[in-house]
C-alpha cells in the first residue's frame, strides 16, 4: 500500500521541550488509524507534525505528493456564533479550490448537498449551523472534510461532550465512510474504550511513550499496563473491548466492574443507529 | 429642521462614511469577540494625536499640529501587529492585556494633550467633533473606506474562514496569520482616520451597536451584513438630524439613536422565536 505519511525516527517538541522522540511509523492508503492517549500526552503534537505545522526536531516527516486532508476539528474550535447555514459551512471545505478572491458557484453548492447527502443531514443543508444537535454538527463538519475529496480524514476528538447515542451514530459514520468508500481516516482521541471498537490499528501515546500496533496487539492487558503503569484489564462483552483499571482491592474481572459502565461502554461501541441524532 | 441639517450637510456624509466602514468591520469584530480590541486600537489612535499634537506644541514637528493623523495611524497599526499576531499571549490573558492597552494609551492620551500648546482646543480631536467635518475631510474619508470596504468585498470568503475555524482554514493552506494581520489592519486603518472626527465613543459604537443588532435580526451573515449597515445608517441620520436643531451632542445623539435600534433588533429577535 502506498505511504501517505511516515514519521523516520522523528522527534517532535516546542523549541528545546521534547515531546515525543524517535517515532517511526506510517500512515498507508486505506488505514483506519487511532492515536490514543490522555489530554497533553502528545496527541495534538503528532497531528500538527502530520498536518505540517510542526517540524521535527529530528528525523523527518514524510508527506506524499499531492496529499489532501479532510479536517474536522475539535468541536469547540469551530465558533457557533457566525450566523452560517449548514451548506455555507460545507462549502468552505472547496474554500483553496475555488480561487483567491472568488466566491462558491453552483457546483461548489451542488458538491456541498452531495456531502451532506452523504452524512445523511442533506435536509438541513438549510439550516442554521447554531440551531442544530452536537450530533448533527459533526456530520456537517464531517461533510466539510468530505467535500474537498480529501485522501486522508482526519478527526480531532470527534466525539468530546457527546452523548452516547451521538457517539455511537458519528464513530459508526466514521467507519462507513472507511469501509464504503475506503478512505483512509486517521482519528485522535483520549477514549480509548470508543476508539478501540472501530479503528484497525492503535497508536498509543502516554508520557512521552509512544506504541503503533493492529488492534489486537494493544488491546492487551500487558500492553495497556505497561503503557498506563497501571494495572488494566480488557475484557470483551458481545465482541466489544473494555478496557478497565483494575481495583487496588481485586484481581478484578469484568464481575466485578459497576453494571453502569459496563453498559455505558459497551452501548458507545455499538453498531450505529440507523438514523442520525435529532 | 431641514435648513439647520442642511447646513452640516458635509458633517453628515462624512458621518454616513463612518458609519458605513465601521459597521462592515464590525460584523467581524463583534463575531470575533474582539470588541475591546476595536476599543483599545481606537485609544491608541487618539493617544497617537494627542503625541502628534505634544510634540507640535514643543516645537519638534510643526507639521503634525495640522496631520496629527500621521502619529495616530503610527500608533494604530503598532497596535494592529500587537494585537493581529496573537503578541501577548502568554502569561497574560489577552483581556488584560487588551485592557492595559486601553487604559495606558487614554492616559497617555490625557497627559500628552493636557501639555499640549491649545490642549483644550485640541480637546476636540480626542472627544470628536463630526460637526466640524469638512468636503475634504469627507473625501479623505471616502478615500480610506472605498478601498477597504472594496477588500473585504473581494476577500469576503478569506476572511470569514480564518475568522470562523481557523485551524481548518490552516489545513487547506490558508496563510491564517496573514489573514488574521490584514483584517486588523483594515480594522486599524478605518479606526485612525475615523477617529481624528468621530471620537473614541462614537467609532466604538459605530463597531458594535450595528452589528450586534444585524446578528440580534439576522440568520446569515449577508443579512447581519445589511442590517448592521443599515442600522448604522439610520443612526448616523437621524442621531445627525435630531442633534443639530435640538443643539444636543451629534456623537451621543446617534449613540442613543443606535441604541434604540439595538433594541428593536433585540424585539425582533424575540419575535422571531415565538
Amino acid at each position: 500500500m502506498t505511504s501517505l505519511v511516515t514519521f523516520d525516527h522523528a522527534t517532535l517538541g516546542y523549541g528545546r521541550r521534547v515531546v515525543l522522540s524517535d517515532l517511526t511509523f506510517s500512515i498507508s492508503e486505506g488505514d483506519f488509524l487511532g492515536i490514543v492517549g490522555p489530554n497533553g500526552s502528545g496527541k495534538t503534537t503528532i497531528l500538527r507534525a502530520i498536518l505540517g505545522g510542526l517540524k521535527p526536531l529530528q528525523g523527518a516527516v514524510t508527506l506524499a505528493p499531492n496529499l489532501r486532508y479532510g479536517y474536522v476539528p475539535q468541536r469547540d474550535q469551530v465558533d457557533y456564533n457566525f450566523p452560517l447555514k449548514v451548506v455555507d459551512v460545507v462549502m468552505m471545505g472547496r474554500y483553496d479550490r475555488i480561487g483567491l478572491g472568488r466566491r462558491p458557484g453552483a457546483n461548489d453548492r451542488r458538491l456541498a448537498c452531495d456531502a451532506l447527502d452523504h452524512v445523511g443531514i442533506l435536509d438541513l443543508s438549510d439550516q442554521p449551523l447554531n440551531a442544530l444537535s452536537g450530533g448533527q454538527k459533526q456530520r456537517t463538519l464531517i461533510a466539510r472534510a468530505l467535500v474537498g475529496q480529501p485522501n486522508v480524514l482526519i478527526l480531532d476528538e470527534p466525539t468530546n461532550g457527546m452523548d452516547l447515542v451521538a457517539t455511537t451514530q458519528i464513530l459508526g459514520l466514521v467507519r462507513e465512510l472507511h469501509e464504503r468508500d475506503g478512505l483512509t481516516v486517521l482519528m485522535v482521541s483520549h477514549a480509548l474504550n470508543e476508539v478501540a471498537n472501530y479503528v484497525e490499528r492503535i497508536a498509543l501515546v502516554m508520557d512521552g511513550g509512544f506504541r503503533i500496533g493492529m488492534v489486537d496487539e494493544i488491546m492487551s492487558s500487558s500492553v495497556l499496563s505497561g503503557m498506563y503503569r497501571i494495572p488494566v484489564d480488557v475484557d470483551s462483552v458481545n465482541g466489544h473491548r473494555i478496557v478497565v483499571a483494575r481495583r487496588d482491592d481485586s484481581q478484578s474481572d469484568i464481575a466485578h466492574t459497576p453494571q453502569s459502565y459496563i453498559e455505558a461502554h459497551v452501548h458507545a461501541a455499538a453498531e450505529p443507529a440507523s438514523k442520525p441524532d435529532a | 429642521m431641514l435648513d439647520a441639517v442642511l447646513l452640516f450637510r458635509e458633517a453628515l456624509y462624512g458621518t454616513v462614511v463612518i458609519a458605513l466602514a465601521c459597521s462592515v468591520l464590525g460584523v467581524y469584530v463583534v463575531l470575533r469577540r474582539i470588541v475591546f480590541v476595536g476599543a483599545a486600537l481606537a485609544e491608541l489612535s487618539s493617544a497617537g494625536i494627542a503625541l502628534a499634537l505634544w510634540l507640535a506644541g514643543q516645537g519638534i514637528a510643526l507639521g503634525l499640529s495640522t496631520h496629527p493623523i500621521a502619529l495616530s495611524l503610527v500608533a494604530t497599526i503598532a497596535g494592529v501587529l500587537f494585537f493581529g499576531s496573537g503578541s501577548g499571549r502568554g502569561r497574560v490573558p489577552p483581556d488584560a492585556t487588551i485592557g492595559v492597552t486601553y487604559a495606558v494609551a487614554a492616559a497617555v492620551g490625557i497627559l500628552l494633550i493636557s501639555k499640549a500648546a491649545h490642549g483644550e482646543a485640541h480637546d476636540l480631536f480626542l472627544q470628536g467633533n463630526i460637526l466640524g467635518i469638512t468636503r475634504t475631510d469627507t473625501l479623505v474619508l471616502l478615500a480610506v473606506a472605498i478601498p477597504v470596504l472594496l477588500v473585504h468585498a473581494a476577500f469576503y470568503k478569506e476572511f470569514l474562514f480564518v475568522s470562523f475555524d481557523r485551524e481548518t482554514a490552516r489545513t487547506l493552506g490558508f496563510q491564517v496569520g496573514f489573514w488574521n494581520l490584514f483584517l486588523y489592519f483594515t480594522l486599524g486603518l478605518v479606526i485612525a482616520f475615523a477617529m481624528q472626527f468621530a471620537g473614541v465613543l462614537l467609532v466604538f459604537n459605530f463597531l458594535v451597536l450595528p452589528a450586534v443588532t444585524g446578528l440580534l435580526i439576522s440568520r446569515s451573515m449577508g443579512g447581519t451584513f445589511t442590517w448592521s449597515i443599515a442600522a448604522a445608517l439610520i443612526a448616523a441620520v437621524v442621531g445627525f438630524s435630531v442633534s443639530v436643531p435640538l443643539d444636543l451632542p451629534s456623537g451621543p445623539a446617534i449613540i442613543a439613536v443606535s441604541g434604540l435600534i439595538a433594541l428593536v433588533g433585540f424585539g425582533v429577535r424575540l419575535a422571531q422565536r415565538r
